[in-house]
């Protein structure tokens, strides 16, 4: 067989290797840290951190200890006073916070997890049995009203507790991000990469989850910060109406104490305040951190 | 007076988040009245860069950070957003390659005439439309077309009606930004034929920026090359061709050949355009320069003038205007002496491969579309028979729409016919390709793999190099993960890409355009294929590469024992690679043949005409040239 090649190649050998300089784009951390608002929003967000992780050495008393005058003014024993049945307010404050980031954090990853597998398959599969029977689930529990019936799961269960409200919540905020996964999945699933990697042998839920998933990290992670948000606010809620972990202290938990107890008509403004503002100081830093996620999938809305 | 005047003229970027860099460096030139400039280079020249800051268009974070701009004497570096309103549209207007898409979707083609005629012009009423009739008179456009919608019409008529909205209020400059990229060749030269006889007849300035020298040299005056943010050569348009000074001009031109003659030689140049955000010492083009002296690596050539043309070299300088070191210096050649890849007659004539491996039996397909209630129907292949042998090459050339990938996709088992059979030739005796499902056709897969058109889309940014050569590896030969590594460093040893330690761990926005499409080419020998379907491999890389992944998948072929479908628009690079041409149009086949017969005697009045569509800057210069 002959060819007519008769390539002098000569010194392209050499020239191929050089000029790989690689081409420096910033790195998403990077780019989320240069957004002003999201840097306020991860700084708020490490303190509240670290109050969750040192509280027994912040907090000046057990949370659940009650041997206390009631109604104390604050002072330098209690800086916050203390409720009507004795407890240290800002003990509960630190301690509360725990609760908090944990439901945020395990509510948001269960709702991530459902979400990605749900919206991801259906997205993949589009137009398919398998994508019309997720769709219909996911509209189904887009339209079934969240709270109500997060109220009626958890008041009729038996045991109450932290892994049954993370449960509730999970399974109940997945919806809205899966038709959101799925949307974007089907802008990506046509891309030439996707298909290489068919033609590379790759089986559906390595292309699904190990090509094109890590396309849309932004999106997953922006998914992520609100459903982590949204958990937050629900346990709040929960704790709120009185459908909390009785044994623990959480933020929700305190106000549901405060409104039991009329604080509000008493003029007890700290016992509501301070739980109310931890609550929404730490969601807004979420947003804010969600912001700078934002600059990372879409370039955009970076001001370079 | 000349009508453009740039005076020194420097560009630069300052992101925020990498260094800052000089995207045009200390530019001078001028364009007169009527006069068509052509502005050469690949990409990440400058090129567009300029062209922006001539039309004070550079949005943050570039800017113009010296120099001045002059037109028609009045100095535009740095007036305002108000004061520049005056001059666009009436006095400069632009069409870019994406023009097309700037059409409101919304708005008839006449009101978004009116907009701009009334805005600029004191036509009103009848008068405009009578100026709308007459401007797609110009352009060639049927006069029934003014009232449809931008959706209605195909790209080529909005490219056009893009040039007509552009010189509607007779502009005296108009800048053109690779108008006719990504266009077919056809419709390609339409325009810019039509762009010529209108540029004549009225007689406005024009810089016409491209990375296709080809195209430019039929077309302009005068001819800028650009490289690394600087002008490198300036030559009239007939003496370029004739005596190019600057080593990259020649390595430009030497990407055309005539696909008709004995022996066709096409040249490459190897490598990249420099980082502009790091110091360059000495010639910027020196690294890939074949003709460089030991000057070229410590000192910065000057732009400097030799008879009518300006060339920044040291040798063609030496060469030309003679100097101390002038006897070390080899005479002037007209070549670039870089790499080359050379198919000759005899080569070609040769057939190659024997055993059948796929063959396509009277295969039809056509796809339906659903709007609203109305089902329309396209006939993308009809009746196409052909039959790709082991170890050969067959080239499907054709314009877009002419069903080449439609018949790629369908062999590939991506698409299923809708009538017809395409019988795959297998260890497993014959079996029919429509057939295959699931985990057969992954089996299938691995005798067929696809290249694909545009490597930046087809590598995943989110992988390595190591990853996606890996992949095939693994699934297709059950290798071991390490068993797999050194795989992929053997594949990118077949591809060139050495050593390759350097790329295992690269992600694809680390490599250049031509190294992605390396990779690619890699993954799919990944999988041991007796066919590859490669689906305009080189048509997204720039020019002055092409020719370099055309040699690798010459000397696949003759290395490797695999087969090739190339699917092209491109006679030139089907010439180069292939052994036999099928030549497709409005999907049926209307020549086939050995490759040197098609080309030298076509016998279809299609093919003579994408013959000569071709880009040419040799032909056209000879006059051969039919308009």
């Amino acid at each position: 067989m002959t060819t007519g090649t008769t390539a002098t190649r000569g010194d392209g050998d050499t020239a191929t290797v050089e000029g790989v300089e690689p081409v420096e784009s910033p790195r998403w951390y990077a780019i989320v840290w240069r957004s002003g608002k999201a840097r306020v929003g991860i700084v708020i967000l490490a303190v509240y951190v670290l109050v969750a992780v040192f509280a027994p050495l912040i907090a000046p008393y057990d949370p659940t200890r009650s041997d206390f005058d009631q109604l104390l003014e604050p002072s330098a024993d209690h800086w916050l006073g203390t409720n009507t049945t004795g407890n240290d307010i800002f003990s509960q404050l630190i301690y509360g916070t725990r609760v908090s980031l944990l439901v945020g954090l395990l509510g948001g990853l269960l709702s991530t997890a459902i979400a990605l597998v749900v919206g991801l398959i259906a997205g993949y599969t589009e137009g398919t049995l398998i994508d019309e029977v997720l769709s219909f689930v996911t509209n189904l529990a887009i339209v079934v009203p969240a709270l109500p019936l997060m109220i009626v799961l958890v008041s009729y269960s038996e045991v109450r507790g932290l892994p049954l409200i993370v449960f509730v919540i999970g399974i109940i905020s997945w919806a809205g991000h899966a038709r959101a996964k799925r949307s974007q999945i089907i802008t990506l699933r046509n891309r030439d990469f996707v298909t290489a990697a068919k033609f590379a042998g790759d089986s559906m839920w390595r292309i699904v989850f190990r090509e094109i998933m890590p396309n849309m990290i932004s999106l997953v992670a922006a998914g992520f910060v609100g459903a982590a948000t949204g958990a937050i606010g629900a346990e709040a809620g929960l704790s709120f109406l009185g459908l909390g972990d009785p044994g623990s202290v959480s933020w929700g938990t305190m106000l549901y104490q405060a409104q039991l107890q009329g604080a509000e008509a008493q003029g007890l403004w700290l016992w509501l305040l301070a739980p109310g503002l931890a609550l929404s100081i730490l969601i807004t830093a979420l947003v804010f951190i969600n912001f700078g996620i934002d600059l990372v999938g879409n370039p955009h809305l970076r001001d370079d | 007076m000349a009508l453009l005047e740039v005076q020194d003229l420097w560009v630069r970027y300052e992101p925020k988040m990498h260094r800052p860099l000089a995207a045009v460096q200390g530019v001078s030139f001028t364009i007169d009245e009527g006069q068509f400039v052509g502005l050469i280079g690949e990409s990440g020249s400058g090129k567009t860069s300029l062209g922006m800051a001539v039309l004070r268009l550079l949005e943050k974070p570039g800017r113009i950070s010296g120099g001045s701009i002059r037109f028609d004497g009045t100095d535009i570096t740095h007036l305002t957003e108000d004061e520049l309103r005056a001059f666009r549209w009436r006095d400069i207007a632009t069409v870019f390659q994406s023009s097309m898409n700037a059409l409101n979707p919304v708005a008839n083609i006449e009101a978004q005439f009116r907009d701009a005629l009334e805005e600029h012009t004191d036509l009103r009423g009848r008068a405009v439309t009578e100026r709308v009739r007459e401007l797609f008179d110009m352009v060639m456009i049927d006069h029934k077309f003014i009232r449809a919608y931008p959706h209605e019409l195909s790209g080529g008529m909005k490219q056009r009606v893009s040039l007509a909205l552009a010189l509607a209020a007779r502009p005296r400059l108009v800048l053109l930004d690779e108008p006719t990229t990504g266009l077919d060749v056809m419709v390609q030269r339409s325009i810019l034929d039509n762009l010529r006889r209108l540029q004549r007849e009225q007689r406005f300035g024009v810089l016409l920026v491209s990375h296709d020298i080809g195209t430019v040299l039929e077309l302009s005056d005068k001819i800028l090359v650009m490289y690394a943010g600087k002008i490198v050569e300036e030559h009239t348009a007939e003496s370029l061709l004739d005596s190019p000074l600057h080593p990259y001009t020649k390595g430009l031109l030497g990407s055309y050949a005539d696909p008709r003659a004995e022996a066709v030689r096409i040249t490459y140049i190897p490598g990249r355009p420099p980082d502009l955000s790091r110091p360059i010492r000495g010639c910027s083009f020196a690294p890939r320069c074949p003709e460089r002296i030991d000057r070229c690596l410590t000192d910065d050539p000057p732009l400097v003038s030799i008879d009518q043309a300006r060339v920044a070299c040291h040798v063609a300088v030496l060469q030309r205007l003679g100097g101390e070191d002038a006897h070390a210096v080899p005479p002037p050649t007209t070549t670039f002496a870089g790499p080359q890849f050379v198919k000759t007659a005899e080569d070609a004539s040769t057939r190659r491969g024997s055993d059948t491996l796929i063959e396509v039996r009277n295969v039809s397909k056509r796809f339906r579309r659903r709007r609203g209630l109305r089902v329309t129907t396209v006939d993308a292949v009809i009746d196409v028979s052909l039959t790709l042998r082991k170890r050969a090459v067959t080239a499907l050339v054709g314009q877009s729409g002419s069903g080449k990938t439609t018949i790629a996709r369908m062999i590939t088992g991506i698409e299923r016919p809708t009538s017809g059979k395409i019988i795959f030739h297998g260890p497993a005796g014959e079996r029919d390709i429509a057939r295959y499902r699931g985990r057969s056709l992954r089996g299938y897969r691995r005798h067929a793999q696809y290249v694909f058109q545009d490597p930046y889309a087809s590598l995943n940014p989110t992988k390595t190099v190591d990853y996606i050569l890996s992949r095939p590896c693994r699934n297709y030969h059950g290798m071991s993960g390490r068993q797999a590594r050194a795989k992929a460093a053997e594949l990118l040893e077949t591809v060139a890409l050495t050593p390759p330690e350097r790329f295992l761990n690269r992600y694809p926005h680390e490599l250049s355009g031509g190294q992605r499409q390396r990779v690619v080419i890699a993954r799919a020998l990944a999988a041991e294929p007796d066919l590859i379907v490669a689906d305009e491999p080189v048509s997204s890389l720039d020019v002055s590469i092409r020719a370099e992944i055309l040699e690798l998948l010459n000397k696949l072929v003759h290395d490797r024992d695999v087969g090739i479908l190339y699917i092209t628009h491109d006679l030139l690079s089907a010439r180069m690679l292939a052994d036999e041409i099928i030549v497709l149009n409005g999907g049926r086949i209307v020549e086939h043949g050995p490759a040197l017969d098609v080309i030298r005697n076509p016998t279809d009045a299609y093919t003579r005409q994408l013959l000569d569509a071709m880009p040419n800057p040799f032909t056209a210069a000879r006059g051969g040239h039919t308009r």
